[in-house]
């Protein structure tokens, strides 16, 4: 019974949204590039997008969202919807890409994120919060983008593994 | 995952976003209960994840922040000095302080009952100023509480688990907090004629001659001398004082034949103005703004000390070190200055702080 229930993609997308978040407000919380905390849970929902299209991609990145959410202090489900929005259209950009390659992925993952970065202050700034939108953000994106363009590729393939139901995945 | 069509799945995620959006917007207890849930079921990942990435977090502040806290050991070992000697004065006015306002019957700091603890992790987004502590609900604290360190106010609670607790710092742009300005006068250089132990002080007029008595000042407080009694003194007894009087100036209770005891003048106190600080965000400081441009408070001064004002409705309970004045941005108009404010808390290296167990009325459930 457990097994059946562990592999269900919505099991194990929760799991390793739940481990990746832990990394999220340990480690990455702590190590600040250029005074930037990086998003892993952004890269987790953009490579949701890329591995498995846009409408899986809109469903994985609102979960994560919604999980991220949670630890924060910002509204609930401003996160999922921004996180939503992301993995939606890393998968429908992806789709547009005839042959998609390990350097598109990269790049698409790595705009995605940044857009990601570009929208939650304003996503905050529309429920009322003051003060998000800074010439900082652009720095923020600009970072988180690079970086999560650089670890795109081993996180799609985890997410592919993921969010692949294992008959399809001939497990 | 795949039921549903495309637009319907958007529509649902869409119309989830707003409902949840709206419903933590307005406190729900179902939305809160949920956070609560949450945090018990990923406090113990989280908790296994740092002890595993500890080793890789130390190697990286060892490789980015090393020069930085070379110099600010430096830094702070020759605060250390230069304080220490200040603290000493300082505990002795402190004292007093709380004497006098308990002798009054007004509220203290000491009189809160407070729970310290460690900052174990700050907010992992880039757009909010937020951090955790391994204290909560079991120790007291609730939302609202406002959280201090050895060196001012940090934040207020906004969020409160059993074991942890949300710290909002003050430059989240959503804190805002009531405090008042003291306007410290500018410097005077007077010279009094000092004695061993008192100094005295002849003012001759057309019509009266008095002498004041004065005991040095101890402590850096302007206008405000602790334990001492300044006495007029009517000139004839005075300007030819027999040997028998030895103690001039020295009145004894009961013995004060025609001197009048006064407090020290009005204009020599510090003037206070109260004002709204406001948090920022990154990289940008609090500034204090709705100051009245009040003839009486005069100019604002860079340095001038900023304190929580208290109040019924206030976040904090009075004079709470805040910060001082940075900055002054001048407006025309009845709008009156917008200062820029240097917390005196250093929000970047934030370790033990201390709650105050003190909820604000507009705080409490059932609060309107």
């Amino acid at each position: 019974m457990i097994l059946i229930i562990a592999q269900k993609p919505a099991t194990r997308l929760f799991l390793l949204a739940l481990v990746v978040l832990s990394f999220q407000t340990t480690i990455f919380n702590t190590m600040r590039p250029f005074g930037v905390c990086l998003q892993v849970m952004l890269l987790l929902a953009t490579s949701s997008g890329l591995a498995r299209g846009s409408e899986v991609g809109a469903i994985a990145g609102f979960a994560i969202g919604m999980m991220y959410d949670l630890v924060l202090s910002s509204p609930l489900g401003l996160g999922a919807v921004v996180f939503a929005i992301v993995g939606y259209i890393a998968g429908t950009a992806n789709a547009f890409v005839h042959e998609p390659t390990w350097w598109t992925r990269m790049l698409l993952g790595g705009m995605s994120s940044g857009l990601g970065m570009l929208l939650m202050p304003v996503a905050l700034t529309i429920v009322g919060r003051e003060g998000v939108m800074s010439r900082q953000i652009i720095v923020v994106a600009l970072v988180v983008g690079l970086t999560n363009a650089a670890v795109t590729v081993p996180a799609t393939s985890l997410c592919r593994f993921v969010l692949t139901e294992p008959s399809k995945a001939g497990l | 995952m795949g039921g549903l069509s495309r637009q319907r799945v958007i529509a649902i995620l869409a119309l989830t976003s707003i409902l949840l959006i709206t419903m933590d917007l307005r406190d729900s207890f179902p939305v809160s209960g949920l956070r609560r849930l949450f945090g018990v079921i990923f406090q113990p990942v989280e908790g296994a994840t740092r002890v595993i990435t500890t080793p890789i977090n130390n190697i990286w502040h060892g490789m980015t922040d090393y020069g930085d806290v070379s110099k600010e050991n430096k830094r702070l070992k020759d605060l250390i000095a230069r304080q220490e000697g200040a603290t000493i004065a300082n505990i002795a006015g402190v004292r007093e302080a709380q004497e006098l306002l308990a002798l009054n019957g007004l509220p203290t700091l000491a009189g809160i009952d407070s729970c310290t603890g460690q900052v174990v992790g700050q907010s992992p987004s880039n757009f909010s100023q937020t951090v955790e502590i391994n204290q909560g609900r079991r120790c007291g604290i609730r939302v609202g509480m406002p959280v201090l360190n050895a060196a001012g106010l940090i934040g207020k609670v906004t969020e409160s688990l059993d074991d942890r607790a949300v710290v909002m710092l003050i430059t989240d742009p959503a804190y805002s907090l009531s405090v008042k300005i003291v306007n410290q006068p500018p410097p005077v250089v007077t010279v009094p004629v000092l004695g061993p132990e008192s100094a005295q002080t002849t003012t001759t007029t057309s019509t009266t001659s008095t002498t004041t008595t004065t005991i040095a000042p101890k402590n850096t407080i302007s206008g405000f001398t602790p334990g001492v009694t300044v006495a007029t003194i009517p000139s004839t007894s005075q300007i030819n004082p027999s040997p028998d009087d030895a103690s001039v100036g020295d009145i004894r209770p009961g013995q004060g034949n025609d001197s009048q005891i006064t407090v020290p003048p009005g204009a020599n106190l510090p003037l206070r103005e109260t004002g709204a600080l406001e948090g920022r965000g990154i990289l940008r400081t609090p500034i204090v703004r709705f100051i009245e441009n009040q003839p009486r408070f005069g100019s604002v001064y860079v340095g001038s000390p900023i304190v929580s004002s208290g109040g019924a409705t206030s976040l904090a309970p009075p004079d709470i070190v805040v910060g001082t004045v940075s900055r002054i941005i001048s407006r025309t108009g009845t709008l009156g200055p917008l200062l820029e404010v240097k917390v005196a808390a250093n929000l970047d290296s934030l370790n033990f702080v201390r709650v105050l167990l003190y909820q604000p009325s507009t705080e409490r459930p059932g609060a309107p």
